[in-house]
């Protein structure tokens, strides 16, 4: 059946090609110091193919350091991270194979948010059309000419959503995507994750919100200090009726000792 | 590549700052001449309007269009850091010398327009005070159109060292005071101090391509010194040329590669 969305029908071709269960984010030894400060230390996991994975940690565990690593922002001490086989930096066409929402405040304030999305289809090569796609997806399409500078924190999540399925790419990474969101909004995040999984996208999304993340994800990387503490499908770690909160705190307490 | 340089084409005219920066320069253009031409002719002033000597300071003497020009190169480079559009700009293009390389071309762009703006202010004034004193033209058609072009040269070549200052620096207040303080303060100190160096300096160099009579553009112990000749109109491309293309190779090496955190 074709999908009414625009999105969606463009993605509908890439989901017969899609391998399920075959690894698309692979993170090998990685290793990042900041002066003193170990921020990421010999961390190693997968992500699969047609996954929604929750990368959760306490503030300061290396989670935002290892996203930025993985996208090539931040060069590594040690180890690999590579999507789809390659290094970020070696991708042919990054955006239309990654998309990525890393920190709400990374717009130019004085550009409205159409001239923002103009800017990013134009160094991606995207046709200009999917602008009021994507506009239209995460909501925005009243606000397409107003100034980011006056746009609320969920606003800006909302256009930085639309930034990323800009060229319709194969992968998201999402940093915190849900903070500044009201609860409509973080229910229809949940619905564009999960839509977007099941139409053969994967994502890998960092959250704090241990409750959303429960009713969102599959699988789950538990990172403290830099380093991994656990990987394992969420039904897996809930298993005997524990919620995922009280794992989350179960591990961490547990790796801190 | 031609979709990273249309990507900061889009940025330079999708950014309200270019336009101010572009009011700012041909506002202060448009003050210094009228006082510069106002003054002619007068004890401490330019040289009388009646002659080429004077035509020529008036008409070359728009020397904000060629400063501002850089400060707009500054502020294309840097304002990725000032405003974290970095994450955005690497995350389409990771090939980061790559980016480099198209806000260079798009900053001499910006900076030409710069240029040929103050060229047309300068030009229309100092014909307009010329005429209004009476006198007839002293300088010659073609010499107004290589002076048209030196500014275009001058400015599109300011532009891209003005990208690449901002490249390495990354702040922008630190990068535009920057060009400031160097083309008012030190170049003046320089040429004022030590006239055999002074053609070979940027400022000077650009504002020798834009016709400018050596001296007539510096401020402070600079302005009106002599004892020297203003390089060559090629001399002049060549070394800006090599400062701008010195300073992309040093910023690939060293800034342009850093951690976006």
């Amino acid at each position: 059946m074709t999908s009414f969305c625009p999105l969606v029908r463009r993605r509908e071709h890439r989901t017969r090609r899609t391998l399920a269960g075959m690894t698309v984010i692979q993170i090998r030894g990685l290793v990042k110091r900041f002066g003193p400060v170990t921020a990421v230390d010999d961390l190693s996991f997968d992500v699969r193919a047609g996954t929604i994975t929750g990368f959760l940690g306490p503030n300061g565990a290396g989670k935002t350091t290892t996203l930025r690593i993985l996208l090539g922002l931040v060069t590594p001490d040690a180890g690999i991270a590579s999507i789809n086989g390659q290094p970020y930096r070696d991708l042919p066409e990054p955006s239309h194979e990654v998309g990525a929402v890393l920190e709400a405040s990374s717009f130019h304030p004085g550009r409205t948010a159409r001239a923002h999305l103009r800017i990013q289809a134009a160094a991606a090569q995207v046709d200009p059309s999917r602008i009021d796609d994507v506009l239209d997806l995460v909501g925005l399409t009243a606000a397409a000419g107003r100034r980011v500078g006056g746009f609320s924190l969920g606003m800006r999540q909302r256009l930085g959503l639309a930034t990323a399925l800009l060229a319709d790419p194969e992968v998201l990474i999402l940093d915190e995507p849900a903070n500044g969101l009201d609860p409509e909004g973080v229910r229809w995040l949940r619905g564009l994750l999960h839509g977007f999984a099941a139409e053969g996208g994967t994502v890998l999304v960092s959250s704090h919100l241990l409750a959303e993340v429960a009713q969102t994800v599959e699988d789950v990387v538990i990172l403290d200090h830099g380093r991994l503490i656990a990987q394992a499908p969420v039904a897996e770690l809930t298993t005997g009726g524990a919620g995922l909160e009280d794992v989350f705190f179960k591990l961490t307490s547990e790796a801190n000792r | 590549m031609n979709r990273l340089i249309r990507a900061e084409f889009l940025k330079l005219v999708c950014t309200r700052l270019s336009y101010g920066l572009l009011a700012v320069s041909v506002g202060l253009t448009a003050l210094w001449t009228t006082l510069e031409a106002s003054r002619a002719g007068q004890p401490n002033g330019p040289a009388s309007l009646s002659g080429y000597a004077g035509q020529t300071s008036i008409i070359t003497g728009g020397v904000w269009g060629l400063i501002l020009a850089a400060v707009l190169g500054v502020t294309i480079s840097s304002g990725e850091f000032r405003h974290h559009t970095a994450t955005f700009t690497y995350l389409a293009a990771p090939r980061r010398v790559r980016v480099l390389v198209a806000k260079t071309v798009v900053g001499a762009v910006g900076g030409a327009v710069f240029g040929l703006a103050g060229y047309a202010i300068t030009l229309t004034e100092g014909l307009a005070f010329t005429a209004g004193h009476g006198y007839g033209l002293a300088v010659g058609a073609g010499t107004l159109t290589d002076w048209g072009l030196g500014h275009l040269v001058a400015g599109a070549l300011l532009g891209a060292i003005g990208v690449v200052v901002g490249s390495l620096v990354r702040s922008q207040i630190a990068g535009v005071i920057g060009v400031f303080v160097w083309t008012i303060i030190i170049e003046s100190l320089i040429g004022g101090l030590f006239t055999a160096v002074r053609r070979y300096l940027p400022y000077t160099a650009a504002s020798a391509l834009a016709g400018t009579p050596l001296g007539s553009a510096s401020f402070g112990p600079g302005r009106g010194a002599t004892g020297a000749v203003p390089l060559p109109f090629a001399a002049a491309t060549a070394l800006l040329a090599a400062i701008a293309l010195a300073g992309a190779v040093i910023a690939a090496r060293t800034t342009v590669g850093h951690d976006i955190t």
